[in-house]
């Protein structure tokens, strides 16, 4: 079975070992981001407990409960992530017809796969959990035994999702063949995780920590005691540490032995069933698939109503993005996620007290949506490093058909960038205008908030377009990993920086137009001069978001071997 | 009609193609002949101007691919050894999008015949991802003839075919050639050189060093009369090791 992991082992020791030039500033930048991350986290998770024990009688019991949600979440992360990891390495690795073909026992392939399996899905979850329970033990002042038991602790507790997310997938594949079954898989994880997020938004968890917000201290208790099912494992885990944090392991050792006879027996009962259904299953995931839906008229017509501002090789170029777009259901899925971040977006807008505030009406509502600027800039950044960066990597090995055809380069550069820029604003204009309109802001505002808000997309769009070639990873087995490199961060943090300048150069201006009109004063000629002046910065600004970075990209991508 | 002068590439220290100097006049079928790691796929890819060469030029059809690139791709065919294509498009759509690359006006006929001379007519509408290698492969060349190619440039064409699809691209070759085409292959499939070529080129080490039709090559070798392969291998040393 050990053999079976060599591979994996040498892959990572020889990208570890043959660092390429200016993969070493990568890697730092990276330890360094991942190392103030941890940091974070953990001050967050510290500040919050320390807080929270400082609350009278009730501090501790909040604490606790914290304890058993976080606990909770991350099973439940880790049970969705095991499924959609071992759909990969079970059924769609490129590596399985070596095994499946070599004299190796199938109970051998489960073994070396469930382990492969619980790293892959567990690593990330392992290390955005250590710093909260790091201050779990920080602020509880908890001795070794804590510390000692949370290590026994979380080794069952990775190892139960993960026969869990095995036994789900079998399952699952053996009703569906595997290509399907990653489409469904995606799509309901999707659905499930805009429910929740929907859900969990208009419960307005905020309130649990606003005791004011509950008639009584009795109902407060009560939302505070909801039920957490003693049958799921992270019940347990909760159970075993919170005695180990107030120092009395009575029942800790109990609940540690639960975890791990249930992970034990999770590991035999997951063989068990892949020693009945696996290879079948493996089997039928080669067969093909059909996408009929997308190949419809209906389709047909839609895709070709979209690209019809287009001309000539331009809308060849956007005709055939859409087509892979709205086909792969890894990356249209994703519109269920907008959909439920604008729907949040704006209902938190609703939920604002704005009349608790000591401050004017007028006043905390403009300026709210001059600070909503940026927020809505924050949010279309998120969105088009998800969408926007990858639009060049996601030619993938198939560049080469761009590459030695007669196109410019530039063409396809300003072709996906007419194509991103275009469903970018509607997004981000919508977010501005329902925001806005919730808010009853000025005239004034609104017009500022759209032309703001129209300049910035304009700017992030071509940023993610420029950087995305500048950084392309034409190398990729999802969408997903496309913008976790160097350059989606790299991305991030100039979008940051370029948003963070246009709100700072129009803060003074707005402020000025923004008190003229309010007492009804006019701002003299120097006055106005300097707020065209500023606005007319903003402008070159976006002008060199778009020009920089694009010349940047197409130089890079020309230089670029494939 | 291809003229590769001081063509050279480097990857950091090691040196992949040196210092190639080869002529291919219209209408001749070229085979580029080498061991594994000889630096073929390296020259054909700076044919195709998807490598940048360390120093040297490529002239295709007069246009140096380099600094007139658009005109010099927009006469040559390239067809890559391993077929990578756009999964969720349909074979049709695949082709109508590389039509509208080379900004053909009307190509519709011309893509119905040339599915139905690579026999993937029946498949125009299914998604390439449900394609074999083999049909990934015949959609390829498909697409690489739409535009009237006047020189192909080809790494491997037989890779993957049937017997059925191998004659149907000797034949093609050869037609394409008694046109004018200029076609230049890199192939390990020797027999499909002696049928087909007009002249080989053979690389080793980055190195031409042979050239001119199998006859040449076999007095070269002091093998007249004999076949390539026992001529490929005595040239590159092959018959040492084997």
């Amino acid at each position: 079975m050990l053999i079976l992991l060599h591979p994996r082992f040498h892959a990572v020791k020889n990208r570890l070992t043959r660092l390429k030039k200016g993969d070493g500033l990568k890697t730092a930048v990276l330890a360094l981001l991942g190392v103030a991350f941890w940091a974070f986290m953990f001050i967050v998770s510290y500040r919050v407990l320390s807080y929270f024990r400082t609350v009278e009688g009730l501090g501790d019991l909040l604490a606790l409960r914290l304890l058993s949600m976080v606990l909770l979440t991350f099973f439940s992360i880790l049970v969705f992530s095991n499924v959609v990891t071992s759909l990969s390495t079970f059924y769609l690795s490129g590596e399985l017809d070596i095994l499946h073909s070599s004299p190796v026992r199938i109970e051998s392939i489960y073994r070396a796969k469930f382990i492969e399996t619980l790293i892959d899905s567990s690593w990330m979850t392992l290390i955005y959990g250590l710093p909260v329970f790091l201050a779990y033990g920080a602020v509880f002042k908890a001795g070794a035994a804590y510390f000692a038991g949370l290590l026994f602790m979380i080794v069952p507790f990775l190892i139960i999702p993960a026969a869990i997310g095995i036994i789900v997938t079998m399952l699952l594949v053996s009703a569906f063949p595997a290509r399907r079954a990653r489409d469904i898989l995606v799509l309901m994880g999707l659905l499930i995780f805009v429910v929740l997020y929907i859900l969990f938004r208009m419960l307005r968890p905020e309130n649990l920590v606003d005791p004011d917000a509950f008639p009584t201290l009795v109902q407060y208790l009560t939302a505070m005691r909801g039920p957490v099912s003693p049958l799921i494992p992270s019940s347990w885990a909760s159970d075993a540490l919170a005695p180990l944090l107030r120092k009395n392991a009575g029942d800790a050792i109990f609940f540690l032995l639960m975890l791990w006879s249930t992970a034990l027996a999770g590991i035999v009962i997951a063989e068990w069933v892949c020693g009945r259904i696996y290879y079948a299953g493996w089997s039928r995931s080669q067969e093909g698939k059909r996408a009929k839906l997308s190949r419809s008229r209906a389709a047909d017509l839609f895709f070709r109503l979209a690209v019809l501002p287009f001309r000539g090789t331009m809308r060849a170029i956007v005709l055939k993005d859409i087509k892979l777009f709205f086909r792969d259901a890894s990356q249209w899925s994703q519109l269920f996620l907008l959909l439920a971040l604008t729907v949040v977006y704006i209902y938190s807008f609703k939920l604002l007290p704005l009349e608790r505030s000591p401050l004017p009406t007028i006043y905390i509502q403009n300026l709210i949506s001059f600070l909503n600027l940026g927020m809505v800039g924050f949010v279309t950044s998120a969105v088009a490093v998800r969408f926007v960066f990858p639009a060049v990597s996601l030619e993938g090995e198939s560049f080469w058909i761009i590459r030695s055809s007669p196109l410019p380069l530039k063409d396809l550069l300003w072709a996906k960038f007419w194509s991103s820029v275009l469903p970018l604003l509607v997004l981000a204009e919508v977010l501005i205008v329902l925001s806005n309109i919730l808010l009853k802001v000025s005239g004034l505002m609104m017009i500022i908030g759209v032309a703001t808000v129209f300049l910035m997309t304009v700017g992030i769009a071509a940023l993610g377009v420029g950087m995305g070639a500048a950084f392309p990873r034409f190398r990729y087995e999802n969408v997903a990993q496309i913008p976790t490199g160097f350059g989606g961060i790299a991305y991030m943090i100039v979008t940051m920086l370029f948003i963070g300048t246009v709100i700072t150069l129009e803060a003074w201006p707005v402020y000025r137009i923004f008190l003229a009109q309010s007492m009804g004063t006019s701002m003299g000629p120097a006055k106005g001069a300097w707020i065209a002046l500023t606005f007319l910065l903003v402008i070159a600004l976006v002008v060199l978001a778009v020009i920089l970075p694009m010349k940047i990209g197409l130089k890079r991508l020309l230089d670029r071997e494939i | 009609m291809i003229k590769l002068t001081n063509l050279t590439k480097d990857y950091g220290s090691f040196t992949a193609v040196k210092n190639i100097n080869l002529e291919v006049q219209a209408g001749e079928v070229f085979g580029f002949l080498g061991p594994n790691g000889a630096g073929k796929t390296t020259t054909i890819k700076m044919m195709a101007g998807l490598l940048q060469p360390t120093g040297g030029s490529v002239e295709i059809g007069g246009f140096d691919v380099q600094k007139d690139p658009l005109r010099a791709k927009a006469i040559t065919g390239f067809i890559p050894d391993r077929p990578y294509l756009y999964e969720k498009l349909t074979a049709a759509e695949f082709m109508r999008f590389v039509a509208e690359l080379y900004t053909m006006t009307d190509a519709t006929a011309r893509i119905r015949d040339l599915l139905e001379l690579f026999g993937l007519a029946d498949w125009a509408g299914e998604l390439v991802e449900n394609f074999s290698h083999g049909m990934k492969q015949r959609l390829v060349m498909a697409s690489a003839l739409l535009h009237e190619p006047k020189v192909l440039v080809v790494d491997e064409p037989m890779v993957g075919l049937d017997p059925r699809g191998a004659r149907l691209v000797k034949d093609l070759f050869k037609d394409l050639a008694a046109k004018g085409v200029t076609v230049f292959m890199s192939t390990h499939t020797l027999e499909i050189v002696e049928a087909m070529c007009t002249r080989v080129a053979i690389i080793n080490k980055g190195e031409i060093i042979a050239g001119g039709s199998v006859g040449e090559l076999g007095r070269l070798a002091r093998m007249e009369n004999s076949h390539l392969e026992p001529i490929f291998l005595k040239l590159t040393g092959g018959d040492e090791t084997i």
